[in-house]
């Protein structure tokens, strides 16, 4: 027997209290000279020996009735006797692993197969009247229904079509979710059942503490369930799998060439020969490619080239023919292609003379084509404003805006300017000889919470007329990926250019602590940072510390100049925001343009069903949203006007690793957190039988007492008749 | 000494001197068909002539006044009863119960000297007996007002003393008063019933008409205690008993009960009156009990 409120047990020497008011009344008697002994005395006689044992008995009962109120109290819970009394009764929750690991095994006998079917023994077995919930482990943890339920029927016909293919399977998290779920349960017999794979990967040492602590939290319950780990499902040796897919280009644009490279390991422990590798764009097998050979434990790459006709939402997808685990033989991406990717160009210092504006080598380099006056397209747009002229509307057009020389803006350009960069998109400023520096300190810079990544110091460098001295870019390993580019020398050095005037930014010799979204890009060899990059929102800030014309430096003489410019603006243009590829459990948005507010869109998600959503508006735009991505895949947004928006959920691929703890970490494992392990249903319900449930008692106490209360009325007034 | 007064309030003289009227009418036979002295009167006084109504006896008629007057009328005269009557009075030590000074034995005295002044009133003769475990002091009847003086002098000095053998000294009393009488016991009569009434039945053989006055406190009727307590008998010291007497009290209300049935049965098939009165009752309702019995049994 255990107690839950045990420190209430101090209410037993209640029981002293009618003991202690006879003894105190016996000894605070009066003295009475009576002259009626002799009706006294037969009285005595004859009932003495029953009125003392009507007073034991009243003077039991009422000794009684606080003893048990202390252990009503208490709250005791027998143990050991629920089979003697068939109840049986429990709160039951399973933890059931839903990761894609679990697929492994073949379509009909999967080890999520074989651990749903245990669940689905272990809810049959259950006493009715027991409650119980089902947790999914993987796909951001959640219950089958929201609520446990004592509708085990119900919960059953849940299970079944309940399915695997999900993410990894947070152990940490379930076993907490587990101890909320029975904090809302109500019978005091409690079990948790975790089913899973025992993948090695979600038992990893990293994750012990957080697994302890859980089971620490769950075990200091006022019930502490009963803990079993159920291994559910055989190891499965082989498996390949997509890992990952990389793309060639940051932006793309209609025509272009895109390199998607697809990286395949094989996690089992045989060779894998002749893979066949499919490529797919929006669901159309375009190439094929074949991997001869991929060694236990090894990598491969697969290369696929492809360019798309048409602007819009896209998705491609790798998928190799191998294992019978399909969750991972397939990788999705989700790629928007560019008819145009229009940047807005403000310059602070218009020229009508060639190449003498200042934008006017920007202009070039971001189109080149056009101004080359060649057939072929370019994919950046520019257009050109004024300083004076710029209009927050315009930059509903754009996706990249270039600040060249500008001199100050106002404070409803900067506000719009700040929102468009916080949406995701991209912003690109030189300064030069005509920005107040007072205001882009003060407004623009704004102690770190404004645009500019970092304050405007002081000029740097001699004077333009005298170029004998000057400073250049220091030449290093590039590891942004807007300059990844220069770190093969054939796209050209940047070290090359002779920069004479400069700004120095102020805070330059390394990023403000707590700002992570800083980053210096490339220096000069002074010292000073030539390129700043800071995060702001969704969007970015890449801030220069030269004008992009040629009155400071040569800059736009030098051959990297084209490419370098190209970089920095696809770079800031290729944030796609919001996100189409997301990660497991993130919601999905999407920004529509106004007019589509208050209109329904149709979701259609990785298993085909289809969910109807209304776009509400949000700001200057409508907005649709969409949080159950539990499922890894495709998602598919169609939106009014048969425009389509592609989603890819991904998950992690650590999951493909298949390899099981063995037995003994099991066990290992288990012991270190006070659980026990079984292997098979049969063992489950011989553990489970073995196993004594406890039962709250306090009810029938509380029947006891009241019981007792009325017992203690009745005998007095029997005893007073029976004397009469 | 002494006076009547002592003994009762003035509202209590009040009510007696009422119910002497009543007595001096019973007494003297004015009520005429309502009783008859059993004793025929010898000290005989004219009172007056009344005119004569059938059932009056002829030896009655004034033959003088009819031979005068040519009708009959009856000579009536002041009557003097021989009533002797002994009070007994109880002074064991279970009268001294009571609260304060209202014990039943100073209730019993003071109902003693009423009855004695109201009998001598009466022209009664009236002795007095007191007794605890044997006989204390024996004062013979005597009808003479002086008497009174003596009775209560007699009663003043009574204390409540040893255990009550109420049956013994009724034995014992026999021999000493062989003059049929009214015995007025004043006692609570507390002890074996059948031995108390074997006594009663002797001197009811010795042709004593016998009323009983037993007294009563209220606490041995209603056994009002509800804690713990000691009773220390009142009679025999070291006699002790602790208890709880709420949970006594219905077994001892039931053996009163009993006791008052065997007592009040017993009397009545000795033709003995038993007049119950409790010690916070007014002198005069006893009086007017004893009076009540008087006229039924004169």
């Amino acid at each position: 027997m255990t107690f839950l409120n045990a420190a209430l047990l101090g209410g037993l020497a209640a029981v002293a209290i009618p003991v202690l008011i006879h003894l105190f009344h016996r000894s605070r008697f009066r003295v009475v000279r009576w002259g009626a002994m002799h009706l006294l005395e037969s009285v005595l006689r004859h009932n003495r020996r029953r009125l003392r044992l009507e007073q034991l008995i009243l003077l039991l009962v009422r000794c009684t009735i606080p003893c048990f109120l202390a252990l009503l109290m208490a709250r005791p819970v027998l143990t050991g006797t629920g089979d003697l009394l068939g109840h049986r009764k429990t709160s039951t929750v399973i933890l059931l692993d839903n990761s894609y690991s679990m697929e492994a095994g073949g379509p009909a006998r999967s080890n999520f197969h074989l651990a749903r079917e245990a669940a689905a023994r272990i809810l049959e077995a259950l006493v009715p009247g027991s409650e119980a919930a089902v947790v999914r482990m993987a796909g951001g943890v959640s219950g089958l229904l929201d609520e446990p339920t004592f509708d085990l029927e119900r919960l059953k016909a849940e299970l079944m079509a309940a399915r695997a293919g999900f993410g990894s399977a947070a152990v940490p998290e379930a076993l907490r979710f587990a101890g909320i779920l029975l904090g809302k349960m109500h019978l005091p017999n409690r079990d948790v059942v975790l089913l899973s794979d025992f993948q090695r990967v979600s038992w990893e040492n990293s994750e012990a503490l957080a697994r302890a602590k859980a089971i620490d939290e769950l075990l200091r319950s006022p019930l502490p369930p009963a803990l079993t780990f159920y291994h559910a499902g055989r190891e499965i040796r082989e498996n390949v799998c997509v890992e990952s897919l990389e793309t060639s280009r940051m932006i793309l644009g209609v025509g272009q060439k895109l390199q998607v490279r697809a990286t395949l390991v094989n996690h089992g422990e045989t060779d894998a020969t002749d893979l066949r590798v499919a490529f797919r764009v929006d669901g159309v097998e375009r190439q094929v490619s074949s991997l001869p050979f991929l060694g236990a434990g090894q990598k491969g790459q697969v290369l696929f080239t492809h360019s798309f006709d048409t602007a819009g939402s896209h998705v491609i997808e790798v998928r190799a023919e191998a294992d019978p685990l399909q969750a991972d033989n397939a990788c999705l991406m989700s790629l928007p292609v560019w008819n145009r990717v229009p940047v807005l160009l403000v310059t602070g210092d218009p020229n009508p003379e060639p190449l003498r504006g200042e934008t006017d080598f920007l202009e070039i380099a971001l189109r080149p084509y056009t101004s080359a006056g060649a057939d072929l397209a370019d994919l950046i747009a520019t257009r050109v404003v004024e300083a004076r002229a710029f209009d927050p509307a315009l930059l509903g057009e754009a996706r990249v805006v270039v600040l060249a020389n500008v001199p100050q803006l106002a404070e409803a350009p900067l506000r719009a300017l700040e929102d468009f960069v916080r949406e995701g998109g991209g912003l690109l400023v030189f300064p030069g000889n005509r920005i107040n520096s007072a205001w882009y300190n003060a407004a623009f810079f704004a102690d770190g919470r404004g645009l500019l990544p970092l304050p405007l110091a002081s000029l740097a460098g001699t004077t333009l007329q005298d170029r004998g001295t000057h400073a250049s870019i220091v030449s290093q390993n590039y590891e942004h990926p807007a300059l990844e580019l220069f770190n093969d020398p054939r796209h050209g050095r940047l070290s090359d250019a002779q920069i004479w005037l400069w700004y120095r930014l102020r805070g330059e010799t390394s990023p403000r602590p707590g700002d992570p979204g800083l980053a210096v890009l490339a220096r000069l060899d002074s010292g000073d940072p030539f390129l700043v990059e800071k995060r702001f929102g969704e969007g970015r800030v890449i801030q220069c510390a030269i004008p992009c014309d040629a009155d400071w430096s040569n800059l736009p003489m030098r051959p990297f100049y084209l490419p370098l410019m190209q970089q920095l603006t696809t770079y800031l243009a290729s944030k796609v925001f919001p996100p189409r590829n997301v990660e497991v459990g993130r919601t999905l948005v999407a920004f529509l343009p106004p007019s589509e507010a208050g209109r329904r869109a149709v979701l259609t998600d990785p298993e085909g069903k289809t969910h109807e959503l209304k776009a509400v508006p949000r700001g200057a735009r409508a907005v649709i949203e969409y949080a159950q991505t539990r499922q890894p895949g495709l998602y598919t947004l169609e939106v009014a006007g048969g425009e389509r928006l592609h989603f890819v959920v991904n998950t992690d691929r650590r999951e493909s690793d298949l390899r099981q703890l063995g037995p003994a970490e099991v066990e290992g494992v288990a012991k270190a957190l006070g659980a026990r392990v079984v292997r098979s249903w049969e063992e489950y319900r011989k553990r489970d039988q073995e196993r004594r449930f406890g039962q709250e008692v306090w009810p029938f106490l509380l029947v006891l007492v009241v019981g007792f209360l009325f017992a203690e009325v009745a005998l007095e007034q029997l005893f007073a008749r029976r004397k009469a | 000494m002494p006076g009547i007064t002592e003994f009762l309030t003035p509202a209590d003289l009040e009510r007696i001197s009422n119910l002497q009227v009543l007595a001096r009418t019973v007494v003297e036979g004015f009520c005429t068909g309502l009783h008859r002295s059993p004793h025929k009167g010898f000290s005989v006084e004219f009172k007056q002539h009344r005119p004569y109504v059938p059932g009056d006896e002829i030896r009655s008629l004034d033959w003088k006044v009819f031979g005068k007057t040519d009708r009959f009328y009856v000579r009536e005269y002041e009557e003097e009863t021989n009533l002797r009557a002994t009070l007994l009075l109880d002074a064991s030590g279970s009268m001294a119960y009571g609260e304060g000074p209202r014990t039943k034995l100073v209730y019993a005295t003071r109902l003693a000297a009423c009855l004695a002044y109201l009998m001598l009133q009466q022209q009664d003769s009236v002795g007095l007996v007191t007794f605890d475990t044997r006989l204390r002091r024996y004062i013979p009847p005597r009808a003479r007002t002086a008497h009174l003086r003596v009775l209560i002098g007699e009663l003043e000095r009574t204390r409540p003393g040893g255990e009550t053998a109420l049956a013994k000294v009724f034995h014992d009393l026999v021999p000493r008063i062989f003059r049929r009488g009214l015995l007025i016991i004043l006692s609570d009569c507390f002890g074996e019933v059948p031995d108390l009434l074997s006594a009663l039945a002797h001197l009811r053989h010795a042709h004593h008409e016998i009323i009983i006055f037993q007294i009563w406190d209220r606490d041995e009727l209603e056994f009002p205690f509800r804690t713990w307590t000691r009773f220390d008998c009142l009679e025999v010291d070291g006699r002790r008993h602790l208890v709880d007497p709420g949970h006594l009290r219905a077994a001892y209300l039931g053996a009163l009960d009993r006791f008052r049935n065997d007592l009040k049965e017993g009397c009545s098939r000795h033709r003995i009156d038993l007049v119950p009165v409790v010690t916070d009752q007014p002198y005069a309702e006893a009086l007017a009990r004893y009076l009540t019995l008087r006229v039924r049994r004169v």
